[in-house]
């Protein structure tokens, strides 16, 4: 079961919110446009020139199958490649967006809201399949179901944008990996009807200020495996607002100090122990669409070899 | 709880940095730092004196919070003001102008 509460919360104003959703997609039109194009290319593959496979007859030998072929007495003969198909892919991505206080000291919770807006824009124009919505903090709830439609409409933006508050007295990233897990298992239960015959593929883009308790970075850690052997792909964006006027420093040169069992204080970089293997840090949103794309281009390079 | 593997962490709060006292200035880049929830001044003091900080020689600290001096533990603080660990406190230290009894401020 998943544990999204559903709080009686406070939102914020519909028509603050409707002029928010506005200013941001006129704002980052381009930069929403750009991502689209990017990611159509990473996301849709089109014709596969790849030669892969086993088969008892084919373009290529696979050498690598050439040792065992000898070696089983010519019976094991599938050593033959041929041309792939590339297969239609479905996708699910749920944009994680982190609604605790923390997002509100500073200006990192203004760039999460407007870098949401311009994904949200990027995926409803690329038409690769659901968007959904989650906040989170010391709660984890839905604000854009995955079967709602496509953010084409000013409302439905504004709907979304209405649950960001920054109000929440917490930042509980192990709840929001939980909860992401069940509703990801879910919603392929649905797409697939338990079949799992269609390529679905499922990608969490978490976008915070990047401070979670460091006591919570080991608990993570299962959480970050189960979400791989699931196939849900997690990528953490970390909103660094480093701004001199504010007076924010960036997370990267952010410090733990800790005292020793001798009591002594000892000082490592924050980021040292973050657990999430994939993770973009950034400081302007004009750096979100090359930076996701190079990102999510390595990771589909890696699962594919 | 297994007692003999190394102390469970602790919750942990943002600190910012700041002191009036041109001769103790933190560079930019150390102002912010994580540090347990649980710490007192005396704590903090070690932290501020330590080779990674001001590299001091155990200067003892003051540290005010909102202009009143800090006499408790920081996660104290928060709760007595209703404020949760999600808050960025700016803590401006001072050179402690009384003599320090660390057993009893620790
Ligand atoms: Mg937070």
């Amino acid at each position: 079961a998943t544990h999204i509460t559903e709080p009686e919360k406070e939102l914020r104003d519909f028509s603050e919110a409707l002029d928010m959703w506005v200013s941001f997609q006129n704002k980052t039109q381009p930069l929403s446009l750009s991502l689209s194009s990017q990611l159509r290319l990473i996301l849709t593959p089109s014709q596969s020139t790849k030669l892969s496979g086993s088969f008892r007859t084919g373009k290529r030998l696979n050498i690598k199958k050439i040792i065992p072929y000898i070696a089983s007495s010519y019976k094991r003969d599938k050593i033959w490649m041929r041309r792939s198909i590339p297969s239609k892919r479905a996708y699910q991505i749920l944009l994680c967006v982190d609604d605790s206080s923390s997002m509100g000291d500073n200006s990192s919770g203004p760039l999460a809201l407007e870098s949401l807006v311009m994904m949200a824009r990027a995926l409803t124009m690329l038409e690769v399949g659901q968007v959904g919505v989650l906040g989170f903090g010391e709660d984890v709830f839905v604000a854009h179901a995955l079967t709602d439609p496509l953010f084409s409409s000013h409302d439905a933006g504004a709907r979304v944008l209405q649950n960001f508050t920054f109000r929440q007295q917490g930042t509980d990233m192990c709840r929001l990996l939980r909860t992401t897990i069940d509703h990801f298992r879910e919603a392929r239960h649905i797409q697939t009807g338990g079949s799992g015959s269609e390529d679905l593929w499922q990608l969490a883009l978490i976008l915070s200020d990047g401070l979670v308790q460091s006591k919570d970075h080991a608990r993570l850690r299962p959480l970050l495996r189960e979400a791989m052997e699931q196939r849900v792909m997690v990528v953490f964006i970390v909103m660094d607002d480093a701004n001199t006027q504010t007076g924010n420093h960036s997370v990267l040169e952010l410090k733990e100090a800790r005292f020793g069992a001798d009591g002594m204080p000892v000082i490592h970089r924050y980021l040292d122990s973050f657990p999430f293997p994939y993770y973009l840090i950034v400081h302007h949103l004009e750096d979100l669409p090359g930076a996701l794309a190079a990102l999510l281009r390595t990771w589909f390079a890696e699962v594919n070899s | 709880m297994d007692q003999h593997l190394a102390p469970e962490q602790g919750a942990q709060v943002k600190v910012t940095f700041t002191t009036p006292e041109t001769d103790i200035q933190l560079p930019e880049s150390k102002r912010q730092l994580l540090v347990p929830a649980d710490i007192r001044r005396y704590g903090l003091s070690r932290i501020l004196n330590s080779e990674s900080m001001l590299d001091t020689d155990g200067i003892p600290f003051d540290f005010l919070v909102d202009g009143s001096f800090l006499r408790t533990s920081l996660e104290d603080y928060l709760q007595a003001n209703g404020l949760s660990l999600e808050t960025n406190l700016t803590l401006q230290y001072v050179r402690s102008l009384i003599p320090p009894t660390y057993e009893a401020s620790f």
